[in-house]
């Protein structure tokens, strides 16, 4: 949606936020509010109940294991119901709380069905710009279910993601720039992010080669002119290593990282590890 | 003593009931005009101009309170503090301030107290005791470790080294947590068995093509399939338990590491930030020890270093916040109680402090703990205590005007508290005196060692008030130094005076004073002492005159000031003060308060009273009127019985009864009831001073002489007949001068006044202008008899041989009259039986 709304010069999309068992991030419902905000969009939140749980639940012999590993509970589908609606509940209330104070449209619904099903089904519903947030932060050794995610909702146009170490921070939006005819597209996004909190934008021009990097200042410097609120950062020439872009980001203190999904910051298939491990601001990937 | 009529036109008494008397064979002798004021001659001075004079810095004729000063200022105790007394704007203040100034100039310059965090008890802030002029810099000091490691520190934790060794712990946890749970998730995944989170933790369940198994197609499954799948799922749940268990061990240990390597790469570079302040400071053991303790807080919450303030994050226009205000640093921050010899960045003159308190209440005298609203409740900090006086004069001296702390709550206890612990203790008021209210988080600040001198200023009774009522005051101000209110007039005084007029002059800027202005002063400085033999030096009131006169002179153009603008000065004083005795003066004009200034009444006197209206006073004629009957031996003090009378006065009519039962009653009871008034007084009567016109209406009563309704009377007297001196004696005569002159002067009229107030006699020059000339009269008296002479223009009498007083004098008709009243009083008793006393007629 984002980018493809940016691109088109319309003003409206959506913003689906998938939430489920695990306790929502704070930071993940913050930086969905933001994108709302800035896009003037509004949020539909969709707790997805997962149909599984209730199939567990079924099981006589199956056990509940708490999160401190300390108790075992007997569980029944009454029981999952109760504790699912409860969680609705609550993460409804943290959104409902931050869409308020921000002025932000929000529908919320629960739906029981597989989580992935769940999320095309309602982003189908809702047509073509929709951007998706996941409210449970990634941790995933490898890309490969953001990819999966993206191919099983082919409306969406981004992602919104946490990592496990994210919390409300304030910063530059930053843009990760791995192709330079993507950079107008998306300055026009991070302008709009921008517009929430007046953030300046800085472009980090990260390429695999001097060559490359030095050919990429030039065009970001045509696109930028001569726009106070933007600033062009170089990453170390990264060839490849995942670890060094997160790095450049990191020291950047971004408040926002939008970035390009598949590209040399999140590889399709590459460890996503080392951008979790470091990165505290959300990431808006891009498809 | 006879007394002689002056004047020719002398009123010729007029008969009474009694039939013939016996008139007063000469003139009583009134006070000559020069009796009247004592003026300066201005060409006694010596000089033309206040110019030629040397300014007096000091002050004149206060020797004994000057040497009191200075035994207090030196002597070395500490309970040897200075009340100083006497009357206000006399100068008490800057004679002190004059003499503790080269004390203090002297004198070592004290250390300066600063309070900085307590580390290991926040509520306990520590005092610290650094020589003299160093607090600020070590405040400074402070900011600037502070500044330095707010660059330094960020960047040493934004380093390639730091960021290498720190996510080397935590991947080696994360990567511990996640790999065993992802393992276990692979073995599940191995053995068709699913793990799925649930909103309160981790559930299994048998899995099939990567979608849980249904229950009902899992129970048909055979029975050994079933139980295999159920021992591989409780397997795997306790090994899934064991994992969750670990966590949070090794979470605190990766924290653990953490910290280490924070406190690793902090302690270097905090380490060096404090090298230099440590240095400096090595000489004073306790910062020593505080800037130890506080390099340990730092490394230990390098945290504060690494994130944005509050402020920071709200701030609209974001920009660093300065690191004296963000309170991320706060506990950090010296908070300077006393900085002695250092004024903006300067070395300043040494010696020790003359601090003047003008408000000395609770908190400015002993500092306060000040508060700051917090997400609705009250905190505070060591940052927070404020000094009071008493750490700004700790080391010197201290100047408080006592009635001021007096009145202030808490003010006088809690001086008294540091004076006698010796040291100044910041608490609430509320928590000294154990009645607190609210409770807020609040401090227990480190005592200071206090050594100082206070220096108390007072009027006398207050000085008495504390001495009787206060037993600790003794203790704690045992100098006095008390200031006179006047000075005895000569020829050197006058010239003193002279030059404290010169100095006024010079300090102020003003035009020379020629030697008629400076005399003119000088005889309202007796006026101002009430006494011609004295001079007033309440400097206050003789500045004000002296910058009056320049103003007048400057108006008239003049180039010197003179006798003329001191005049009008004078004047305009008065005018500006004076409406109430002109309201005065228009009621006895109109007739709307009654008083005669001629003719002769019998019972009915002028008596005078003085009206004080701040620094003015006037006098003002009243009426006392006196009847007498047969009754049962007493006098009725109307005034008195309607409690407007004070107990002078109660005092002063029973004394009359002294008087008359002494004189007249000595072999018979004394069988009379009389009743005394102030006419048309409709407040309180207080004073003795119209003792003696109330005997005189009474004798007049007795009598049946009248008096001489165009004088006044003024005077206390006693039971023997003596007549007293009395206050206000010029205001008096004057008060009864201008209702005089209001209605014309006709050589008859006059005061008469206690003999022995001649000395105090400083009147105005119109009054002693209109003696001068006749027109007005002054009479001295010592005794009833003199008084009831002139008033009546009868002889007093005086007994004989045969124990009786002469045939026609006043005595010998009031004798009778007591006699005649108690023989009709014995009648009544044998005719009736009973008290027939009080059934009989009265008569005057």
């Amino acid at each position: 949606m984002i980018a493809h709304v940016a691109r088109s010069g319309e003003d409206r999309g959506r913003v689906v936020l998938q939430l489920g068992s695990v306790n929502p991030s704070a930071a993940a419902l913050e930086a969905a509010v933001r994108v709302a905000r800035a896009f003037q969009s509004e949020i539909e939140s969709l707790f997805v109940e997962d149909a599984q749980l209730f199939d567990c639940a079924a099981y006589t012999f199956v056990r509940e294991v708490s999160l401190t590993g300390r108790q075992r509970r007997v569980m029944s589908p009454a029981g999952m119901t109760r504790d699912l609606r409860h969680a609705a509940q609550a993460a409804r209330r943290q959104l409902e709380a931050l869409a308020r104070r921000a002025e932000v449209p929000l529908r919320s619904r629960v739906v029981r069905d597989e989580p992935l099903r769940a999320l095309a089904i309602a982003c189908a519903e809702s047509g073509p710009w929709n951007v998706v947030a996941l409210a449970e932060p990634f941790t995933a050794g490898n890309a490969s279910p953001l990819k999966q995610l993206l191919i099983e909702i082919p409306g969406t146009t981004g992602l919104i993601l946490v990592g496990p170490k994210s919390r409300p921070v304030r910063g530059p939006i930053v843009v990760a720039v791995e192709d330079s005819e993507r950079l107008p597209a998306l300055l026009r996004a991070a302008g709009r992010l921008a517009t929430v909190d007046g953030a300046d934008i800085v472009l980090l021009l990260i390429a695999t080669d001097e060559e490359r990097l030095a050919r990429m200042d030039g065009e970001a410097r045509l696109v930028v002119d001569a726009r106070e609120d933007v600033r062009i950062a170089h990453a170390e020439v990264a060839r490849g290593e995942a670890a060094v872009i997160a790095e450049a980001l990191r020291r950047l203190r971004g408040g926002f990282v939008i970035c390009q999904f598949g590209g040399l910051t999140v590889p399709e298939e590459g460890d996503l590890r080392p951008l979790a491990s470091v990165l505290e601001s959300p990431l808006f990937l891009v498809r | 003593m006879a007394l002689f009529f002056k004047r020719a036109q002398y009123d010729a008494p007029a008969p009474g009931a009694n039939g013939q008397v016996t008139t007063v064979a000469a003139r009583p002798q009134p006070l000559e005009a020069s009796e009247l004021r004592r003026a300066v001659d201005p060409a006694t001075l010596g000089f033309k101009t206040t110019d030629e004079l040397h300014p007096i810095t000091g002050l004149i004729g206060q020797d004994r309170a000057l040497k009191a000063i200075q035994f207090g200022v030196n002597i070395k105790s500490h309970d040897f503090n200075i009340f100083v007394l006497g009357p206000p704007a006399s100068g008490k203040t800057t004679a002190v301030k004059a003499h503790l100034g080269p004390k203090a100039a002297e004198a070592p310059t004290p250390a300066d107290w600063v309070y900085v965090y307590n580390f290991d008890n926040p509520n306990r802030p520590h005092a610290l005791k650094l020589p003299h002029g160093r607090a600020k810099e070590l405040a400074s000091g402070m900011v600037g470790v502070l500044d330095e490691l707010r660059s330094v520190l960020p960047a040493l934790f934004e380093s390639e080294d730091y960021q290498v060794r720190r996510r080397a712990i935590d991947e080696q946890f994360r990567s511990g947590q996640e790999e065993a749970l992802e393992a276990l998730n692979r073995k599940a995944q191995s053995q068709n068995i699913a793990i799925l989170r649930t909103p309160t933790g981790f559930t299994m369940a048998p899995m099939h093509e990567g979608k849980v198994v249904k229950p009902e197609v899992f129970n048909a499954l055979p029975e050994a399939m079933r139980k295999d799948v159920e021992n591989k799922i409780e397997t795997l749940q306790k090994e899934l338990e064991s994992i969750l268990e670990r966590m949070p061990k090794a979470d605190k240990k990766r924290r653990a590491e953490l910290s280490e390597l924070n406190e690793e790469v902090a302690k270097h570079a905090v380490d060096a930030s404090l090298d230099e302040l440590i240095a400096a400071f090595s000489d004073v053991a306790q910062v020593s020890d505080y800037l130890a303790a506080a390099g340990r807080d730092l490394t230990r919450n390098v945290g504060l270093f690494l994130m944005s303030g509050e402020e920071e994050q709200n701030a609209i226009v974001r920009q660093p916040v300065d690191t004296a205000r963000d309170a991320r640093f706060r506990r950090y921050l010296v908070n300077v109680m006393v900085s002695n010899g250092v004024s903006g960045g300067v070395r300043a003159q040494g010696g020790a402090p003359v601090v003047e308190e003008l408000n000395p209440t609770y908190g400015n005298l002993i500092g306060r703990i000040e508060h700051i609203a917090q997400m609705g409740t009250l905190v505070t900090d060591f940052l927070l205590i404020k000094p009071g006086a008493l750490h700004a004069a700790n080391g010197g001296y201290l100047l408080i005007d006592a009635r001021k702390l007096l009145l202030s709550p808490f003010a006088w206890e809690a001086l008294k508290r540091a004076l006698k612990a010796r040291e100044i203790h910041v608490e609430q008021p509320s928590e000294a005196t154990g009645f607190s209210m609210i409770s807020t988080q609040s401090l227990d600040p480190d005592p200071i060692p206090l050594e100082l001198r206070v220096v108390l200023f007072g009027d006398r009774e207050l000085y008495y008030m504390l001495s009787a009522y206060d037993p600790d005051f003794a203790g704690l101000f045992k100098v006095q130094a008390d200031f006179d209110d006047t000075i005895a007039r000569s020829g050197e005084n006058d010239n003193a005076y002279a030059r404290v007029i010169a100095s006024i002059v010079k300090e102020h800027g003003l035009k020379p004073f020629d030697a008629s202005g400076v005399a003119r002063i000088i005889d309202e400085g007796a006026r101002l002492a009430d006494d011609r033999e004295k001079l007033s030096i309440e400097i206050g009131r003789i500045a004000d005159i002296v910058r009056e006169a320049d103003y007048w002179s400057s108006q008239a153009k003049r180039k010197l000031t003179t006798k003329q603008d001191v005049a009008r000065a004078i004047d305009e004083q008065i005018q500006r003060a004076d409406r109430l005795r002109d309201r005065a003066q228009e009621t006895i004009a109109r007739g709307l308060v009654l008083v005669d200034t001629e003719g002769a009444r019998v019972g009915q006197i002028n008596a005078l009273s003085v009206i004080q209206l701040g620094t003015f006073s006037f006098g003002r004629p009243s009426r006392i009127t006196a009847r007498v009957r047969v009754g049962a031996g007493r006098v009725m003090d109307i005034e008195r019985e309607a409690k407007l009378g004070g107990p002078l006065h109660t005092k002063g009519v029973m004394i009359l009864w002294g008087f008359l039962a002494g004189r007249y009653a000595l072999d018979v009871p004394l069988s009379l009831a009389a009743t005394l008034v102030f006419e048309q007084s409709y407040g309180g009567v207080d004073g003795d001073s119209a003792s003696a016109a109330e005997l005189f209406a009474l004798l007049s009563a007795l009598s049946e002489q009248p008096i001489r309704q165009s004088l006044a009377v003024t005077g206390s007297v006693n039971q023997l007949g003596e007549i007293q001196a009395i206050g206000g004696v010029n205001e008096k005569i004057e008060g009864f001068f201008d209702v005089c002159r209001q209605r014309g002067l006709n050589e008859q009229q006059g005061v008469l006044i206690p003999k022995s107030n001649v000395q105090h006699l400083m009147l105005r020059e119109d009054v002693v202008e209109a003696v001068r000339h006749g027109q007005f009269a002054i009479y001295p008296i010592s005794t009833i008899d003199e008084g009831i002479e002139i008033l009546t223009g009868v002889k007093a009498g005086e007994r004989g041989p045969e124990g009786r007083f002469p045939g026609g004098t006043i005595n010998r008709l009031v004798e009778d009259k007591v006699r005649s009243f108690a023989e009709r009083v014995r009648g009544f008793s044998k005719g009736q039986g009973g008290n027939a006393a009080d059934n009989s007629g009265g008569t005057q």
